[in-house]
């Protein structure tokens, strides 16, 4: 009759661990199930990525940052007018921080009449690409001449587009309150977007709200700005 | 006085388990799922073979192994085809404990009116 206890030991000692280890890892993690691991996973993968792209982009700054320090060092003579006329250049494809008046735009989904009407489609209450991207197009109209959208700066490679439930700027993610600033003169950019996108999303009751501002700072682009096709002629 | 080694192993087994902090991935938590049953398995299966006297050791440990390995094997077959296979493991294992279960009880059942029989016979006589 004792030869069974060694293997029965064995078999409970390790049955004991597994259910031990398995209990601790059930109260530890309440929210156990494949699809949300396999989702949590990507998200975090995706932040990773993101915060990659952030340093980098960072970088990228820093180092034009260096390079003007040192264009400007050189600042005499001829070089002079080179140099200005790099940064006309620079301000015009949105490469330097630029500082005028203008109208800061902020858009929000509209919360309170979802909840008011929680059966109703919830694409009807918040805010869509379209809607922001007709608004840009508007405040173009109107005379802007330097946009960020959530301090995204808005040059000719930008896109303003949707993936799923978020939108893309810059390929950086924003989440609203959607906040557009534009330098230009305000009188006629708020004349442009009236006509049209702020009338619309005031009649459709999003929260909405358009400020005047004698200064206001637009950031400069961060990303990479290269032409690899695109050859003057 | 047999059963308090393997009781004493349980405990430990717990109080190892218990005081392992490894992260495990949260993929592999269903393999460890079916890890406990398949141990779990094998200690019922395990009892019952002691009382019906069919007890071998090499048996059980290889049981053991071989069965959690082809559970893991069909959860992770499962997990690639899209199918959910280790549902297959964990029912049956589910059914081999019940059955276990059962025999040790209809076992300690019989054994107890057998004993109980006897003592009764040797008093009347």
């Amino acid at each position: 009759m004792r030869k069974f206890i060694l293997p029965l030991t064995i078999v409970c000692i390790i049955s004991g661990f597994f259910l031990a280890f398995q209990l601790k890892i059930q109260t530890n993690n309440t929210n156990f199930d494949a699809v949300s691991q396999k989702s949590a996973n990507l998200i975090n993968v995706i932040q990773a990525l993101e915060k990659e792209i952030e340093k980098q982009e960072d970088q990228i700054e820093s180092m034009r940052n260096q390079l003007n320090k040192i264009q400007n060092q050189n600042n005499r003579g001829k070089l002079q007018d080179l140099q200005q006329e790099l940064l006309r250049a620079k301000i015009d494809a949105g490469l330097t921080s630029v500082i005028g008046k203008g109208i800061v735009i902020t858009l929000d989904d509209n919360k309170e009449g979802l909840n008011a009407a929680p059966n109703d489609d919830p694409n009807k209450y918040i805010i869509h690409y379209e809607h922001i991207l007709n608004m840009v197009n508007e405040l173009k109209i109107g005379g802007a001449e330097a946009i960020a959208v959530n301090g995204q700066r808005l040059v000719t490679t930008s896109e303003i587009r949707c993936v799923g439930n978020l939108i893309l700027v810059n390929m950086t993610r924003i989440a609203p309150p959607f906040v557009i600033s534009a330098i230009g003169s305000p009188k006629l950019m708020l004349e442009s977007i009236s006509l049209g996108q702020l009338e619309l999303l005031k009649s459709a009751h999003y929260p909405i709200s358009v400020e005047e501002k004698e200064e206001l700072i637009i950031p400069a682009y961060k990303g990479e700005l290269q032409f690899k096709s695109a050859v003057s002629i | 006085m047999w059963p308090i080694l393997p009781l004493l192993g349980l405990i430990i087994g717990v109080y190892l388990g218990s005081n392992f902090s490894y992260q495990l991935p949260p993929i592999y938590i269903k393999y460890m799922s079916i890890a406990v049953l398949a141990s779990l398995d094998s200690v019922f299966g395990g009892i019952k073979a002691v009382l019906k006297n069919t007890f071998d050791g090499a048996i059980l440990l290889t049981g053991f192994f071989t069965n959690a390995l082809l559970a893991a094997l069909l959860a992770y077959l499962g997990d690639r085809l899209g199918v959910d296979l280790y549902y297959a493991a964990i029912f049956a294992f589910g059914v081999r404990i019940f059955q276990n279960l059962a025999s040790i009880r209809h076992h300690v059942i019989t054994s107890f009116r057998a004993k109980r029989t006897s003592a009764r016979g040797e008093k009347s006589d």
